[in-house]
């Protein structure tokens, strides 16, 4: 069973909220006693803060009775992945080096979620650090996804996609060097944003590689991404990426009026993607048509080499992170993260600096592509959720050959600081969601947002649910 | 430098930290991986500019 206003988007459930049609308290114990029921089958939490997140809802009940509404937040429950340091709640990132590390600080996303009153009941699993693309490489064990509990949920903050495809929560945080949200979102059937570098401060995350790490927005609608996103985008000094920015209303900008936006097809990656992958696509992009997008294939070598100098840029940063702790206790390490980091030691400055300049080269070939185009649209993987046995090499990357192979733009939105959207659109025969993904220029965040919005208008993935209940 | 030596040299980076065999092995084949693509990149590159400030992003207008 689950409670009706479980399967309620934030938007409505917000509102009930706000009515006091429904308490925070009656909402967030239905959403934790969810997240128990479900835990032993997904493994998608390594902390639930269910004394202080009751303890929260009774406040921000207070609050609503006395006219105090805070906004679309407050009183709702959601979940931040464990990369995020809450004050006086452990935060481990899924290692053992910080298996009791409590912090005395907020992050920044922490911050701005409780100043909006958003109620966190949980800290989601995921790959140790972030370092990984399955979310199997945790000290806590692997995440399952939950429309198929033998398959991996997609990495690093698979806990978080998990969650809010199960229904735990309407809203999540994580993070992505790589692919760390749009992969996750696309294996569970949920909507996935990363925006561009810069948006969201990074303060008090842990760094996977500090060139680049995004935080992200996990949902199930367009919407409620945006009304995310709103609650945590905004200058802050604390991060040296941050950039300065007016207050956000990416919500209230939303348009799903998207005639002449001129969406490109980068064709020749897609070669080895799998077929139902490739028709769900297909037909995802006639809907795009439908609704006013000037559809083209384009071609850009340049990319060809994206995953490679990515990786590249990944390993050497997360070395360059984490030496003393590899020196120290490098033991202690997930055993696959551990001979990452150790090859990332092995990397010099000369050339990770030869590796930036074939970064540079990339991004100044999309700079040009993006003066002639709004969108880069493509399946966000190759194929859906591996089986859990299949490992770290289920997910079918090759990031270390420069070929029109799918990794690639899998790869090239985080290292270039790209906003990009993973959208449900399709099923597998075996019946494993499949996502298609919407990758705007520089700071051009809303135009992605209004595109998935438009394709969300005109097709049901996203309602889709799994029957991990049964 | 013979490619053993290069490769001992980069293990030398690790700072001392002990490996079992199988990790060496296996990280010995990533890293001579790793020349190689490095040598692709760097033929890549080309004659693009050496860039400062490139991680940081460009302000939003």
């Amino acid at each position: 069973m689950i409670n009706d206003f479980l399967e309620a988007d934030l938007t409505d459930l917000s509102w009930l909220i706000s009515t006091r049609e429904l308490s925070s308290a009656e909402v967030v114990t239905a959403a934790l006693e969810r997240l128990k029921r479900l835990e032993p089958k997904l493994n998608a939490f390594i902390t639930v803060l269910e004394k202080q997140a009751l303890a929260q809802a009774k406040t921000a009940d207070d609050e609503i009775a006395r006219g105090q509404h805070r906004g679309p937040l407050h009183g709702v429950p959601l979940t931040i992945k464990d990369m995020f340091a809450t004050r006086g709640v452990r935060t481990t990132g899924a290692s053992k080096i910080l298996l009791d590390w409590v912090p005395n600080f907020d992050a920044h996303i922490v911050e701005r979620l409780n100043a909006a009153g958003a109620i966190i009941i949980g800290k989601t699993n995921l790959d140790e650090f972030g370092h990984g693309g399955t979310s199997t490489l945790s000290h806590f064990g692997p995440v399952h996804n939950p429309w198929n509990l033998e398959c991996i949920a997609g990495g690093s903050s698979g806990g978080s996609a998990a969650a809010v495809a199960a229904r735990i929560g309407p809203l999540s945080y994580g993070t992505e060097t790589g692919s760390s949200v749009r992969r996750p979102a696309s294996y569970c059937g949920i909507v996935g944003f990363k925006p561009s570098f810069g948006i969201i401060s990074r303060y008090g995350s842990f760094r996977g590689a500090w060139s680049q790490d995004h935080v992200g927005v996990f949902a199930r609608s367009v919407k409620d991404i945006a009304l995310g996103l709103d609650a945590t985008a905004g200058y802050d000094p604390r991060d040296p990426s941050s950039v300065q920015q007016s207050s956000s209303a990416y919500s209230s900008c939303l348009d799903a009026h998207v005639k002449d936006l001129r969406v490109a097809v980068p064709r020749r990656f897609l070669d080895g993607t799998n077929p139902a992958v490739k028709e769900a696509f297909e037909t995802a992009l006639k809907v795009l048509a439908e609704a006013g997008c000037v559809i083209e294939d384009f071609d850009l070598p340049e990319l060809c080499y994206a995953a490679m100098t990515s990786l590249m840029t990944s390993s050497a940063e997360s070395a360059g992170i984490n030496r003393g702790w590899f020196r120290e206790r490098h033991q202690d390490f997930v055993p696959h993260v551990a001979r990452g980091l150790a090859v990332g030691m092995a990397i010099t400055a000369s050339e990770y600096l030869t590796v930036q300049r074939a970064r540079h080269r990339i991004r100044e070939a999309l700079r040009e592509t993006y003066e002639k185009i709004d969108l880069i649209v493509s399946p966000t993987t190759a194929r859906v959720a591996p089986p859990i046995s299949e490992g770290v090499k289920g997910n079918g990357d090759d990031t270390r050959h420069a070929s029109y192979n799918h990794s690639n733009l899998l790869r090239f939105p985080s290292m270039l600081g790209l906003p990009g959207c993973s959208v449900p659109c399709g099923m597998s025969p075996e019946g494993m969601p499949i996502g298609m993904q919407l990758i705007g220029d520089w700071f051009a965040d809303q135009t992605v947002l209004n595109a998935a919005l438009a394709y969300q208008g005109s097709t049901d993935w996203h309602t889709r649910k799994p029957s991990v209940d049964q | 430098m013979s490619s053993k030596d290069d490769i001992t040299h980069r293990l030398a980076l690790l700072q001392g930290v002990k490996l079992s065999a199988a990790d060496l092995e296996a990280i010995t084949t990533e890293i001579q991986d790793l020349e190689r693509i490095v040598a692709e990149l760097e033929e890549f590159a080309g004659d693009t500019p050496w860039v400062s400030l490139q991680v940081q992003p460009i302000d939003k207008l």
